[in-house]
């Protein structure tokens, strides 16, 4: 069940592809519509500008250091104790991320399909489902994500293709919504919704050659941007920018409007089932990660069986919020505001570290 | 034995997924919802129309006696919370997944705590924000209990065949709570829903009007169901403040770019013998160009230009336009002068009546403002629209006479 290192540049793809692209379905949106009301399309945008230089320093410094993973590369640059505490940070971070996504897409579900069950029932049963995922490994998540990833994106397409009718363009004037400052300060302040792509670095060992790895993350990390880019447009040219941010997850809210002709009406569960296996794959790599760099902090290089603790704390920590707007609104975006800058100035310390020791000399 | 055991758990977890499981026949699906005002403020009479799967279906073999639909009015608060209390006499669950309409009485929509109720269906998940809305002359209770479709009986169909004809003519708008939230919660425009009534008094008939001159109640009307469907209540801010007829539903559709409107037939007086009406078919292959020039000192300039197509159904003062340039160049004229006449006094109306547009316009302002803050101040309700210099242009495109060449000459016939 161990990593072996045999996932090529398409698993990588896959799997970044699903982990990131998936934020266009859930309450992000809404989150980032808040201040920034019709001008929040862009945020991802200026999000990706201000990390992009970031990711590009991790992946050139992984390069340098070959045969090493995140957190080997922060140990071996700020020494073994400094390195423990930022790995241990890093940890909080994805594991705060995955917890209180976790309770979104909980959420999600048991508003719109499944209102009668409990919530800590389907939490349960969904964490059980991500669990045994997780258990397989890291080449089987690869591989479903590659396998799964065409089917999903496909019905994502769909959904374009038939809500393209009600889109009015003219609603995403004025163009900078709230105002040119709120956008640009807001695009840095949530620039931790592309925190995925550095906690995915721990698996850089993982692919077969490491350039596989680098390709894989670069290439999928443009479509997802374009992606969300494209979703969060339609959504803001659906919905007006007054009715945008009372809307809690629009991608459903689209969904359930969106009809096939006359006769096939009420076309949501279609949807739900594609959304709902990207969901279980986003979660279960997710973990897989989380744990990961947890082991690795550790030194507990057989990490598995650590799967099972840490996906019942994920229910337990993920049920506490008291509602939804409380998880959303108040606790994820101000996880968001600490990660941002985090991931964004720290890539630039470990460099000139990496600069001052000459290591990059070689 | 262990084994055993985990088969035995598997199964338990995999059950919980049928925790929200339902039957079909358990379900009771409401296809209208009516809503009207009691006496009491907050608490409203919900009408719902239940759908009775039975009838009209080719797989199951129902009883001849058994009504297409049942229709149960309970008070409550709001559209969900009554439909459980609706179950004290429904023997099943109100299920609200498949509504086609809903229906506000003129007295409800006109109050003006109407966006109060109606907010409440956008929380739920059941009510889709497809679902159209209609206003009807009389409570909405009657409405649906006066409404005996004669052909269509199974409701949804019903409703769906219904709207959607009486929208391709243009005599109605399209009206979804999803575009009436958006244009409320964008407070700049006019929302344009569905006016209807089964309400036929005689000494209301408009007897002098033409096609598309009425509002609904005012058509004469013999055979036929009673419910007629024709023009539109005009929504400020939530709450309704007037009605269109058909023909000036017409008009704001052609003017709006984002509802799309099918041909139409429509009569104009002949010009050469006014006693006698043109028939045409009126077609608008494209949508129309707004262009405005704001400014923000003097009245903004509103250009609109319209390109239509005609097509002649019936002439019976059989004068011969066909084969004539010169009376055809004063067809054209008069369709397009009676066209822009009609569209200035709506848009008249509109400025100095309602202080607000019908169109949707003020999309096409918002692009000389950098942010909501700056549009919010210049006010396109209050202070822009109202004072626009508005300049409607209608182009025709073709004009067609029909597969005939001609028409037979009265003289010889009667020589």
């Amino acid at each position: 069940m161990q990593n072996k290192g045999f996932l090529r540049l398409k698993e990588i793809l896959a799997m970044t592809l699903i982990l990131v692209g998936i934020k266009l379905s859930d309450s992000t949106p809404a989150l980032m519509a808040q201040k920034a009301q019709n001008g929040f399309w862009l945020i991802p945008l200026l999000s990706f500008i201000c990390i992009l230089p970031s990711f590009l320093i991790m992946l050139y410094l992984l390069k340098k250091y070959q045969d090493k993973n995140i957190v080997e590369l922060l140990e071996s640059l700020t020494g073994k104790w400094i390195g423990k505490c930022v790995g241990i940070l890093l940890f909080i971070f994805a594991f705060l991320t995955l917890t209180l996504d976790s309770r979104n897409y909980i959420e999600q579900i048991k508003l719109l399909y499944f209102p009668e069950s409990p919530t800590d029932l389907i939490y349960f049963v969904f964490i059980a489902v991500v669990f045994i995922g997780a258990k397989k490994g890291i080449e089987v998540i690869g591989f479903t994500s590659w396998i799964t990833l065409f089917t999903i994106k496909a019905a994502f397409v769909l959904v374009l293709i038939l809500i393209y009718g009600d889109i009015v363009v003219q609603r995403i004037f004025p163009i900078f919504g709230a105002s040119l400052p709120v956008v640009l300060s807001e695009g840095v302040k949530k620039a931790g919704i592309f925190a995925e792509l550095f906690f995915l670095l721990i698996a850089y060992q993982s692919a077969k050659r490491t350039s596989m790895f680098r390709k894989g993350i670069l290439l999928a990390s443009i479509i997802v941007l374009l992606e969300i880019t494209i979703f969060y447009f339609v959504y803001a040219s659906v919905f007006d920018y007054n009715s945008i941010k009372k809307i809690q997850f629009p991608f459903h809210d689209i969904t359930q409007y969106i009809n096939l002709g006359n006769f096939l009406t009420n076309i949501e569960t279609i949807f739900m089932i594609f959304w709902l296996f990207a969901a279980f794959i986003k979660f279960i790599i997710f973990i897989y990660i989380t744990t990961w760099i947890f082991g690795e902090i550790f030194a507990i290089r057989n990490f598995e069986p650590l799967l099972l603790p840490f996906s019942f704390l994920v229910i337990i920590i993920g049920l506490s919020p008291f509602n939804s707007v409380i998880n959303e609104l108040v606790f994820r975006e101000t996880l968001l505001t600490i990660m941002s800058p985090f991931f964004i100035i720290f890539p630039f310390v470990l460099w000139i570290i990496a600069w001052g020791k000459g290591d990059l000399k070689q | 034995m262990k084994k055993k055991l985990l088969i035995v758990l598997g199964f338990v977890i995999l059950l919980a997924g049928c925790n929200d499981r339902i039957e079909l026949e358990q379900q009771s699906y409401v296809i209208a919802i009516g809503i009207d005002n009691t006496d009491q403020k907050g608490v409203y009479a919900f009408t719902y129309q239940i759908a009775n799967p039975e009838v009209g279906s080719s797989a199951i073999q129902s009883g001849p006696d058994e009504p297409p639909t049942e229709i149960v009015t309970v008070n409550g608060a709001d559209i969900l919370t009554a439909t459980y209390t609706a179950n004290s006499f429904v023997s099943k669950k109100i299920t609200l997944d498949h509504t086609r309409i809903i229906i506000a009485s003129e007295e409800a929509a006109r109050s003006e705590d109407f966006l109060r109720v109606i907010q409440s269906a956008s929380r739920t998940p059941q009510i889709r924000r497809g679902v159209q809305l209609v206003i009807s002359k009389e409570s909405a209770t009657d409405f649906i209990n006066n409404n005996e479709p004669i052909m269509e009986k199974r409701p949804h169909k019903y409703y769906q065949f219904m709207l959607s004809r009486a929208n391709q003519t243009g005599i109605i708008p399209r009206a979804t709570l999803h575009r009436f939230f958006q244009i409320t919660e964008g407070d700049a425009d006019l929302f344009l829903a569905i006016y209807a009534t089964t309400d036929q008094s005689d000494e209301k008939k408009n007897e002098r009007g033409f096609e598309d001159q009425y509002i609904a109640g005012e058509i004469p009307q013999i055979g036929g169901s009673p419910t007629q469907f024709m023009g539109s209540a005009v929504f400020k801010e939530g709450q309704m403040i007037d009605i269109l007829n058909g023909e000036e539903s017409r008009i704001a559709q052609t003017l709006d770019n984002t509802l799309e409107m099918g041909d139409y037939l429509a009569t104009i007086p002949d010009p050469l013998m006014p006693e006698y009406r043109i028939s045409y078919e009126y077609s608008q292959k494209q949508k129309p160009s707004i262009n405005i020039n704001y400014h923000k000192d003097k009245p903004t300039e509103i250009d609109v230009k319209v390109h239509f197509q005609a097509e002649i159904i019936a002439i019976p003062s059989l004068i011969g336009y066909t084969q004539n340039k010169d009376k055809q160049k004063v067809l054209e004229e008069s369709i397009i002068q009676r066209l822009e006449e009609k569209t200035n006094t709506l848009i008249k109306k509109s400025q100095e009546e309602y202080r607000s547009d019908p169109f949707y316009w003020s999309l096409y302002i918002r692009k000389h403002f950098k942010d909501v803050k700056s549009y919010e101040k210049a006010d396109w309700h209050k202070k822009i629209y109202p004072n626009a210099k508005i300049n409607v242009t209608y182009y025709i495109d073709k004009l067609e006479f029909g597969k005939m060449l001609d028409d037979s000459h009265l003289d010889e016939v009667r020589d």
